[in-house]
């Protein structure tokens, strides 16, 4: 029975790369509840580092930055990462290359795109902060958007847009009515994964943030408390951070593999 | 004479280098039933698509009751389609989809609501109204398809292969479906399609498209049993062809026997004389006649077609048997027979 044996030892390697990837997180994600809050001993189960978090005005301030530059920095990017794929859809030429352009993004390395957008505001003399931020986000997120987006095109039935405009309706109420309710799986996916994506963003946002304390978000925050060694309230935070991105990107892959919600 | 309702003058429309339609000059009248019929690339579908505004001609113009619609875009002319495949919005609901073309035209809610309801009666789908399109059959989405196109009582009903996609006894059903829904609502439908049979069925009008240009427009009889060229011949239906010299109305076949045909041709010499295999009949009382011997036997039910090896032709010959005189003279293959025709059925064309 070779062919039994060479399953289990497929699914044996299955495991061990498994184990690499999560045992590291599920240490992370117990020792959050570690009461005793040493990484070398379990005393007990407790919310205790989850509660001092919200005592942390410094983490709280972080916590509403994050969530601000990625929810504007999602709704921008998704609202012109949408208009973005239907117009490259549409207007074929030059297609490849529109399609290298737009995508560069997700290829660049982050610290490149850092210190580009850096040298860009450093140049124009802006001052930098959270806006500043939440601009660097969308830069990278359009193009994450723009791929899903894109990706749902691929199988779109353009023959709809000719229909609507032969029952009598104008561009806008076509695309209004027939092509972004169509898209919707599609657009909501790729905003959940701009969401995803924007929230553990770290290295973008630390060069583009500016000086002040102000405009500090969550991963800046976990990389400014780590410098004085892994606190169990750096897990604690670490595990929420975690949580917001898996559910953002469960989301995200299940909508863009079924219909509407409710259809 | 007044201009025809629907007129086409003229019409050139070319891709890049492809040519796909060639000056095309069509009159359809109020209320016909009008079919373009041809292979796929004959242009037919561009043509339809101008008459819709999804494609301008290079030169040429489109009037709609004396009025040149040329200028309209396709969500201003009182003119709608029927998509090949559909095109149906999936989001929306069978009501939602039929009620959609009723609501850019902004009628008031109570009339839209009363109109979705009549015409989905008339289709036999009203219980289906909050069905998806994916929750629909085929032929049921197909119904929707002509239902949303039909809702807003268009001038003209353009129809794009509209059975193409049903099974071949669902298509038979829907050919006189689509007849009669066209007679009810007293609409003018131009339909596109490559199947000469459903053009035959339904239409009152045909024409051949081939290239770019029209072959030959007529009526389904005209088109049947007076085709214009050898192609339309071949085209419609089923056609034998006999290679023939001659001139005038006096030919011979290949083996020296005399053929004589029905309408004359004015240049002499090499032609081919065509028959419908109804037209050939087992015996020798036609005035042309040939012998040939069976070498195949298809059977359809309705009748029998035998296949004849002669030696007037390369290509075997077709006769047609009904299924009573087959059950009394039953044919065997191999068998030696005698076919004959009369002239008037012999059409001549030039080669």
């Amino acid at each position: 029975m070779v062919e039994r044996n060479t399953f289990r030892l497929m699914l044996l390697i299955l495991g061990v790369i498994f184990a690499f990837l999560y045992i590291p997180i599920s240490v992370l994600v117990g020792l959050s509840f570690n009461e005793g809050g040493l990484p070398t001993a379990w005393t007990g189960f407790s919310f205790k580092w989850y509660g001092a978090l919200l005592d942390s005005d410094d983490i709280l301030m972080a916590a509403g930055n994050t969530l601000l530059v990625a929810l504007v920095s999602t709704l921008v990017s998704t609202l012109l990462g949408t208009l973005l794929a239907v117009g490259v859809e549409i207007r074929r030429r030059n297609g490849k290359w529109l399609e290298t352009l737009i995508f560069a993004p997700m290829i660049i390395p982050d610290i490149v795109l850092a210190i580009a957008l850096l040298s860009f505001f450093s140049l124009l003399s802006v001052k930098m902060g959270l806006h500043t931020i939440i601009v660097s986000h969308v830069v990278f997120n359009l193009a994450f958007v723009c791929a899903v987006v894109r990706a749902r095109l691929k199988s779109f039935d353009w023959s709809i847009v000719e229909a609507s405009a032969d029952l009598g309706a104008s561009t806008l109420t076509t695309l209004r009515r027939v092509v972004i309710p169509v898209l919707m799986p599609a657009i909501i996916a790729g905003a959940l994964l701009a969401f995803t994506l924007s929230v553990d963003e770290f290295i973008i946002a630390f060069f583009t943030a500016g000086a002040g304390r102000s405009s500090i978000t969550l991963p800046m925050q976990i990389y400014a408390m780590i410098r004085f060694g892994v606190t169990p309230e750096i897990n604690a935070l670490a595990t929420i951070v975690m949580s917001i991105s898996v559910v953002a990107l469960a989301l995200s892959q299940r909508l863009n593999k079924g219909g509407l919600p409710g259809q | 004479m007044t201009e025809a309702f629907l007129s086409i003058r003229d019409v050139h429309k070319s891709f890049g280098s492809a040519r796909a339609v060639t000056g095309v000059t069509l009159d359809i009248h109020e209320n016909e039933f009008f079919a373009l019929l041809g292979a796929s690339g004959s242009g037919k579908t561009t043509l339809l698509r101008m008459l819709a505004g999804f494609e301008t001609p290079d030169s040429g113009d489109v009037r709609l009751e004396g009025v040149s619609i040329l200028d309209q875009p396709p969500n201003q002319r009182p003119v709608n389609l029927m998509f090949q495949s559909y095109a149906l919005f999936p989001h929306m609901t069978v009501a939602q989809n039929v009620a959609y073309g009723l609501q850019m035209d902004r009628l008031p809610k109570a009339q839209i609501k009363a109109r979705v309801h009549e015409i989905l009666q008339v289709i036999q789908l009203d219980h289906l109204d909050r069905r998806k399109p994916d929750q629909l059959s085929g032929g049921q989405r197909q119904r929707v398809a002509l239902a949303r196109a039909l809702v807003k009582r268009p001038k003209v009903l353009l129809l794009d292969e509209p059975l193409g996609a049903l099974d071949k006894k669902l298509r038979s059903e829907m050919q006189l479906e689509l007849k009669r829904l066209q007679a009810e609502f007293g609409i003018t439908f131009v339909v596109v399609t490559h199947d000469q049979e459903e053009a035959l069925v339904m239409a009152d009008r045909i024409a051949i498209m081939k290239d770019g240009g029209l072959l030959q427009v007529g009526t389904p009889h005209e088109i049947y049993e007076h085709p214009a060229t050898r192609f339309a011949a071949d085209f419609i239906g089923v056609m034998n062809f006999l290679p023939v010299t001659g001139a005038g109305t006096g030919f011979v076949a290949a083996d020296g026997s005399p053929i004589t045909a029905g309408h004359g041709l004015t240049q002499s010499g090499r032609a081919v004389a065509a028959i419908r295999p109804e037209r050939l009949q087992i015996g020798s009382a036609g005035e042309n006649r040939l012998t040939g011997r069976i070498s195949a036997i298809a059977y359809h039910g309705l009748d029998l077609q035998l296949h004849v090896t002669t030696t007037l032709s390369d290509t075997d010959l077709i006769i047609r048997m009904t299924a009573d005189v087959a059950d009394t003279q039953a044919p065997a293959i191999g068998q030696p027979i005698t076919i004959s025709w009369s002239a008037k059925d012999t059409h001549i064309f030039p080669i």
